[in-house]
C-alpha cells in the first residue's frame, strides 16, 4: 500500500518536472536572446499571452480564444470619474505623438494628416457611429486593450502597458467620436 | 585618405539640396519613386552616390595592411575562397568551419579582422565594418540571392530566426511577422512593408537618405527593434544572424535578387 503511494507521488513529481522544464529548442532560443545582451533579453521577456500568440503564430485556435479574451478584458481599467469620452483636443495630440498612441503609423484619422499608414482600418469619419454608450465603451476598450476584442491582433495594448492612462484613453476616444473632432469634419 | 575632398563637398551640397526639397515637400509621395528621385539628384549634383563613397572607403581599408599583425583583409574567405568577393554577399550568411559559426557579412568581416589582422573584437570600429560591408557587398550588385541553409548549423540558425520572427514582446506587443507577413504590401506611415518572400532585406547595406547614413542589415534590424520599443541586441550577436538567415533564405525562395549594392533607400 505504502509502496503504491510512493510510486504515484514519484510519477506526479516527474510529470511536473517535465512540464515545467523548457524543451531543448526553447532553451536554445533563450540562449540566442541572451547573446544579444541583457537589455535586449530583458525587453524580449514575454507575458503569458504574448507567448501564447507567438506559439500559435498570431492565429489563436478558437478553443483558446474565449479564455484569452476574458483574461484581457479583466485588464481594462476605467477613469476614476467614469467618463469614457474625454477632451478630443488632448486626444488628438496623444493620437499623433509617436511616443504615445502613434496611431497614424497604421490608421488614417484627421484627413489632413499626410502620409498616414494603411495597416489598420481607416478612421476618417469614425464618429458616424454616434456616441451611444455601447459605441463609446467599445471604442474605449479597443484603445485601452485591443487584445480584449481581437486576440493577438497587430494593435498593441496601449492601456495595459501604461502607454495611455485611462484618462488619456478617454481623450483618444473623444478624438474619434466627438462630432467637433477633425476626424468627423464634414467633407 | 585618398578620397577626393571635392567629392565630399559635392556630397554635402547635394545633401543640403536634397534635404531642402524633402522638407518643403508636403503632398503624398510614392516612396519608391521618391527614392529614385533622391538618387538621381545625387547622381546629377555630386556625380556619385553616398553608398559608393562608403564602398570606396571600404576598398581602401580592405587592401591596407592594418592591425597588430600588419595584414590586409585580402586573404579573408567569405565562402567562395580567400579574397573571392564576386557574388560573396549573395550567399551570406553561411557556416564557416574556421570559426565554427554561422556568420553574416558583418560578423565575417569582424572575425577576419580578429583572425587575420589581430584586432580585438571590442576595439573594431563600427564605421570600419560599415565601409567594408559596403565594399564587399558592391561586388554582388543585383545578383540573385543564394542563401539556402544546408549544414545542420545553418538549418538551426534558420529555425532560431523563424522563432524570433514570431516572438511577440515589448510594450508595443510586436513581432516581425504581424506587420511583415500579415500586412505585406501595405505601409507604416510612408514606409512600404514587404514580406521576406517578397525580398525583404535584399537592399542592405544601403544609404538611407532620410537618416543620411549607411545602414547595414544589422543596423536596419536594430532600428526595427528600437522602433517597436525593444532595446536592440548587441552587434554581431546571434539574433541578427538568425534573423538574417531566416529573411534571406525566404527571399531566396521567393527568387529575389540583391538590389544595386550598396542600396539606396529611404
Amino acid at each position: 500500500m505504502k509502496k503504491r503511494y510512493f510510486g504515484w507521488l514519484l510519477a506526479v513529481l516527474l510529470a511536473g518536472l517535465t512540464l515545467s522544464q523548457q524543451g531543448p529548442f526553447q532553451q536554445r532560443v533563450n540562449q540566442a536572446i541572451q547573446s544579444g545582451g541583457s537589455r535586449f533579453a530583458e525587453a524580449m521577456k514575454q507575458d503569458p499571452d504574448q507567448a501564447l500568440c507567438s506559439i500559435h503564430r498570431d492565429r489563436l485556435p478558437p478553443e483558446l480564444a474565449g479564455a484569452f479574451l476574458e483574461r484581457q478584458r479583466a485588464l481594462i481599467k476605467y477613469p476614476a470619474n467614469g467618463k469614457l469620452m474625454g477632451d478630443w483636443k488632448q486626444g488628438e495630440a496623444l493620437f499623433t505623438d509617436p511616443r504615445k498612441g502613434n496611431c497614424y503609423a497604421c490608421h488614417t484619422g484627421d484627413p489632413k494628416e499626410a502620409g498616414a499608414g494603411l495597416l489598420g482600418p481607416g478612421l476618417v469619419g469614425y464618429g458616424q457611429r454616434g456616441i451611444s454608450e455601447p459605441v463609446v465603451k467599445y471604442t474605449y476598450d479597443k484603445i485601452y486593450n485591443a487584445w480584449a476584442t481581437m486576440p493577438c491582433s497587430l494593435m498593441y495594448r496601449a492601456g495595459v502597458h501604461g502607454i495611455l492612462t485611462p484618462e488619456e484613453s478617454a481623450h483618444v476616444t473623444a478624438f474619434l467620436l466627438e462630432p467637433a473632432s477633425p476626424v468627423n469634419a464634414r467633407r | 585618405m585618398r578620397t577626393d575632398r571635392s567629392l565630399i563637398t559635392g556630397f554635402l551640397l547635394a545633401l543640403a539640396f536634397g534635404l531642402g526639397i524633402a522638407l518643403t515637400q508636403q503632398q503624398e509621395v510614392d516612396p519608391f519613386k521618391e527614392a529614385q528621385r533622391q538618387r538621381e539628384l545625387f547622381r546629377q549634383t555630386a556625380g556619385i552616390l553616398p553608398g559608393e563613397l562608403y564602398a570606396a572607403q571600404g576598398e581602401e581599408l580592405f587592401a591596407q595592411k592594418r592591425g597588430p599583425r600588419n595584414a590586409s583583409l585580402e586573404a579573408c574567405d567569405f565562402g567562395l575562397g580567400p579574397g573571392k568577393l564576386e557574388g560573396a554577399h549573395a550567399q551570406l550568411p553561411r557556416y564557416f568551419a574556421d570559426t565554427r559559426r554561422v556568420e553574416d557579412l558583418e560578423t565575417r568581416i569582424a572575425s577576419c579582422m580578429v583572425r587575420l589582422q589581430g584586432f580585438k573584437l571590442a576595439e573594431i570600429k563600427r564605421e570600419d565594418i560599415k565601409a567594408l560591408s559596403a565594399f564587399v557587398a558592391s561586388k554582388s550588385s543585383e545578383m540573385p540571392l543564394r542563401v539556402v541553409p544546408r549544414t545542420s548549423q545553418e538549418i538551426a540558425m534558420y529555425n532560431l530566426g523563424r522563432e524570433l520572427w514570431f516572438h511577440r514582446a515589448g510594450n508595443r506587443d510586436m513581432n516581425c511577422s504581424i506587420c511583415h507577413d500579415a500586412y505585406a504590401g501595405s505601409r507604416v506611415r510612408l514606409s512600404p512593408v514587404r514580406s521576406p518572400r517578397q525580398g525583404l532585406s535584399n537592399e542592405w547595406p544601403a544609404y538611407r537618405f532620410e537618416a543620411d547614413k549607411l545602414y547595414t542589415l544589422q543596423d536596419r534590424i536594430a532600428f526595427c527593434y528600437v522602433s517597436i520599443g525593444i532595446a536592440a541586441p548587441e552587434f554581431y550577436s546571434e539574433p541578427y544572424i538568425a534573423l538574417s538567415v531566416y529573411m534571406l533564405a525566404e527571399a531566396t525562395r521567393g527568387r529575389n535578387s540583391l538590389t544595386e549594392m550598396p542600396g539606396f533607400t529611404r
